[in-house]
């Protein structure tokens, strides 16, 4: 039988799909490439890397970027979080409080070789506080520009405004940059602002190799780290923005990804529990669930109309059918597993006869109230469905507003345009029921880090006391009695703390979760045999 | 000098369209409810430090003259910076148009490769069991929802068959920057591996985004093809007795084949404006990919930036459109 011209066709197509099928029916590529590759951690994240900028990124999502690159004089690690001497060796404090000197170790380096100094721990604050970005709300109250001095190569001595019983807890926060470099890529004033954004310029665990705001970075292990490393630790680390979180889920089943963010919604990590090649890490975090109240504005400000608002959201329900059981009860503002709450603080439970009783006693005519919810984050739009609903029931009615953080976030840092309520998370900063009840009522902090904008002399009063006494058991009762005034005035709603499930490739192993690097620190994670 | 005369009619309508284009864009960026400076300053800026950076960024001036300003430094390439990445708008957009433009290019060409012969086939038979099929496949191809057919070729062939990637545009690094395309790059390093790397990332989302645009190609194909067989000089050549495969492919496909550019080049526009969704399922560091990222961050420079691309890119695809059709069908320009 003669070939003809479509048979030859027909033949030369198939033999191309067959050669096409052939190929893809071999192994994923990431899988044949990982023999010969070196030891490598893909972390999926769905917060976007478009800034590296230690001194300008200060949100607990993105912490891989100061912990794995730069370094800090302390570091916190593991759960419940302890302090721990990391650039530092050592360090003092003065009588008064207000003077705590620093002894650098020796044989630390930044990555381009130049040893780390005093001068770069002065640097790193300044530019601190000079960018007022970040963490420079945790200094600026009590660090003044020029006040710190390097007093030799390894000793650097802070020489705070007034004395503040948590500066050493917000150390870890000071990440220390090559002084010599930043100055180098400065451009006039910018404190090399712009570049820094997209480089690195630390002495942290890892080197950066490659940045993409687009994609994330890429890092390979800083060998002549001064902490040493273990027998089996990850030569390369990548850290990507995944926004999909069905892709960052199917990525880490199917081993495109060895580490995922570790606040995924509850059902994905069930979807994740039965799969072998994955391993869920539980820890219970410090990072608490509440409604902020704007205590300013109209109707808010009165704490019979709070106390009504409090016994009208369904704790359990909303544990046990929205969040599936996977958290805790957090009465109180401060997280459960942190000291300053008084024992046995009961805080509100779900009762409509008492929310309409306190409402009985509220003086001004029921308005409608607003709430801002987290677009994105679904926990804080259920809640705030939710809770419009049994506001209806006892006759408030509740306007349900949602909007991505940064818009909520703008809005929180004037009361006249913050919602009356915004269903969010308090996570943490720094281990100290500050971060928590302290910063939620405090003069202080309205406009920064408050959520109440709450203002009361007798509060401020124990809150001073508490900043500056460096007696532990003082300030414990403090914080007790500040906590309890707190849940009693209903100066938020508190909900629950939350349980990190961090969602790891089953052959990790070393992973230290601590509740401020939130599993995102690589530095002790290695291969398993 | 059709082409000419085409040219200079369009272009005199670019400059009074992005100019409108710009108005809109800068009233809409003014509503927004945050505050700019605010944004720009930081979240532990003082009140005083705000209205400084307000200053400096020209946000206390009158609002036509903070347009004037605005439409001058878009004139000098300068979209502004980003309050996120810190960089100028320009760069992120650049930095990201090579993978839009990659993925929308390979999406185009499978939905004219899909769908041009489809349509052929459909507007040849006409109302017969084959049409209806694929009419049944072309309405499901528009009405499905991306999103949800991304996830199912994720699951097909990422998850169950292991066949293609999930996500991303490459396993490990890419190769050594040319073109910014990512398969044109692999091919120039000619690592094979690199090559096969690149090419598996994009089919299944070029895939995603074909699908829906063949459908549209196959129902202006297939119209055009219905329009074509009932006019005179089809009657006239098949009565001539040139063979029907001619008549179809040299005569029929270049008279109906003309709508079905204009489809393409729009398609090409809507996609080289971002595809939002496949851009976000599959992780592809594109346009779309970012103009997510900016909403979600309230970056407004960012959407400022990103609209006035996206206008810019239409009116360049309609130019090159009526400059093909012109190519195709000099009648039609006329």
């Amino acid at each position: 039988m003669p070939t003809t011209r479509r048979d030859a066709m027909r033949t030369a197509l198939g033999a191309t799909l067959l050669a096409g099928s052939g190929s893809l029916a071999t192994a994923p590529l990431t899988a044949r490439r990982s023999a010969a590759a070196p030891a490598r951690f893909v972390y999926a994240n769905n917060s976007p890397y478009d800034n590296l900028d230690p001194h300008t990124v200060f949100d607990t999502a993105r912490a891989a970027t100061r912990f794995n690159l730069y370094d800090g004089l302390y570091r916190w690690v593991d759960n419940p979080p302890k302090m721990i001497p990391w650039l530092a060796e050592s360090h003092t404090v003065s009588d008064d409080g207000k003077t705590y000197t620093f002894t650098l170790r020796q044989g630390a380096k930044f990555h381009d070789g130049a040893p780390v100094t005093a001068e770069d721990v002065v640097y790193s604050i300044e530019r601190i506080l000079a960018l007022k970005k970040g963490p420079a709300s945790l200094y600026l109250d009590t660090v003044k520009p020029g006040s710190t001095k390097a007093l030799d190569a390894r000793t650097v001595q802070f020489n705070l405004a007034r004395p503040s019983a948590i500066f050493l807890v917000t150390v870890p926060d000071i990440l220390i940059v090559n002084s010599a470099l930043v100055k180098k890529n400065a451009r006039g004033e910018d404190w090399a602002e712009p570049w820094l954004a997209k480089s690195e310029a630390g002495s942290g665990s890892y080197v950066l190799r490659r940045y993409d705001p687009a994609v994330g970075w890429n890092a390979r292990r800083f060998k002549e780290h001064f902490a040493g490393w273990g027998e089996r630790p990850f030569d390369e680390v990548e850290f990507r923005t995944v926004l999909e979180t069905n892709t960052r889920v199917l990525g880490l089943q199917r081993g495109d990804y060895q580490g995922v963010d570790g606040y995924l919604p509850y059902d994905q990590i069930q979807r994740l529990r039965p799969v072998k090649e994955v391993q869920i890490i539980e820890q219970e975090s410090m990072r608490v669930f509440q409604f902020a109240l704007n205590t300013t504005a109209e109707s808010m400000n009165d704490v019979h109309f709070r106390r009504a608002l409090a016994y009208a959201f369904d704790y359990e329900g909303f544990i046990r059918d929205i969040m599936k059981g996977s958290v805790s009860r957090n009465p109180g503002p401060n997280p459960n597993p942190i000291w300053g709450t008084p024992e046995g603080l009961k805080g509100y439970s779900f009762d409509l006869e008492k929310a309409k009783q306190e409402l009985a006693q509220v003086k001004a005519p029921l308005r409608p109230i607003t709430i801002n919810a987290l677009a994105g984050f679904s926990e804080s739009e259920q809640a705030a469905a939710l809770f419009q609903n049994t506001l209806r029931q006892i006759g408030v009615e509740a306007q349900v507003e949602v909007s991505p953080w940064s818009v909520v976030s703008a809005r929180m840092r004037d009361a006249r345009t913050q919602a009356d309520l915004v269903p969010l998370w308090k996570s943490t900063y720094y281990v100290d029921p500050n971060n928590w009840v302290g910063e939620l009522v405090g003069s202080r902090y309205r406009g920064s880090r408050s959520f109440s904008w709450y203002s009361d002399p007798e509060i401020d009063a124990k809150l001073d006391r508490a900043l500056v006494s460096n007696d532990h058991a003082e300030r414990e009762k403090l914080y007790e009695e500040i906590t309890q005034i707190a849940s009693d005035r209903a100066l938020g709603i508190f909900i629950y703390n939350t349980k990190w499930y961090g969602p790891y490739a089953a052959d990790v192993g070393g992973i230290r979760f601590s509740p401020v690097s939130n599993g995102q620190d690589l530095r002790w994670a290695e291969r398993k045999e | 000098m059709i082409w000419l005369d085409i040219l200079l009619k369009r272009l005199l309508w670019v400059v009074p369209t992005l100019l409108g284009l710009l108005a809109i864009v800068f009233v809409l960026s003014r509503v927004v409810p945050i505050d700019p400076a605010r944004l720009a300053a930081g979240d532990n800026a003082s009140p005083e430090q705000v209205e400084a950076v307000r200053h400096s960024l020209g946000f206390d001036r009158p609002l036509p003259a903070q347009f004037l300003r605005y439409v001058t430094d878009v004139a000098q390439g300068n979209f502004g910076t980003s309050l996120f990445t810190q960089r100028p708008i320009a760069e992120d957009l650049s930095g990201r148009l090579p993978a839009t433009l990659e993925l929308t290019f390979v999406a185009v060409i499978l939905a004219a490769l899909l769908g041009v012969p489809l349509g052929v086939v459909c507007g040849l038979h006409r109302n017969s069991w084959v049409d209806h099929l694929l009419r049944i496949v072309t309405v499901s191809g528009l009405a499905v929802a991306s999103f949800w057919f991304a996830m199912q070729l994720q699951f097909l062939f990422s998850m169950k068959l292991g066949w293609l990637p999930l996500s991303g545009r490459i396993d490990g690094f890419p190769p050594e920057e040319v073109t910014g395309l990512m398969i044109p790059d692999a091919l120039i390093e000619g690592d094979p591996e690199i090559i096969d790397s690149a090419i598996r990332h994009i089919i299944l989302p070029a895939l995603t985004l074909a699908l829906p645009a063949a459908a549209t190609v196959v129902r202006f194909t297939r119209n055009g093809v219905i329009g074509a067989l009932s006019s005179p000089s089809v009657a006239y050549q098949t009565a001539m007795g040139y063979p029907r495969r001619q008549v179809v492919w040299k005569y029929v496909l270049r008279m109906a084949i003309t709508a079905t550019v204009t489809q393409l080049g729009l398609i090409f526009g809507i996609l080289l404006a971002g595809a939002v969704v496949v851009e976000t399922v599959f992780d592809w560091p594109g346009i779309g990919a970012y103009a997510v990222r900016s909403i979600l961050q309230s970056d407004y420079n960012a959407i400022m930036g990103f609209t006035l691309w996206t206008g810019v890119m239409f009116v360049i695809v309609n130019l090159l459109v009526d400059l093909l059709q012109a190519a195709i069908d000099p009648r039609e320009a006329r």
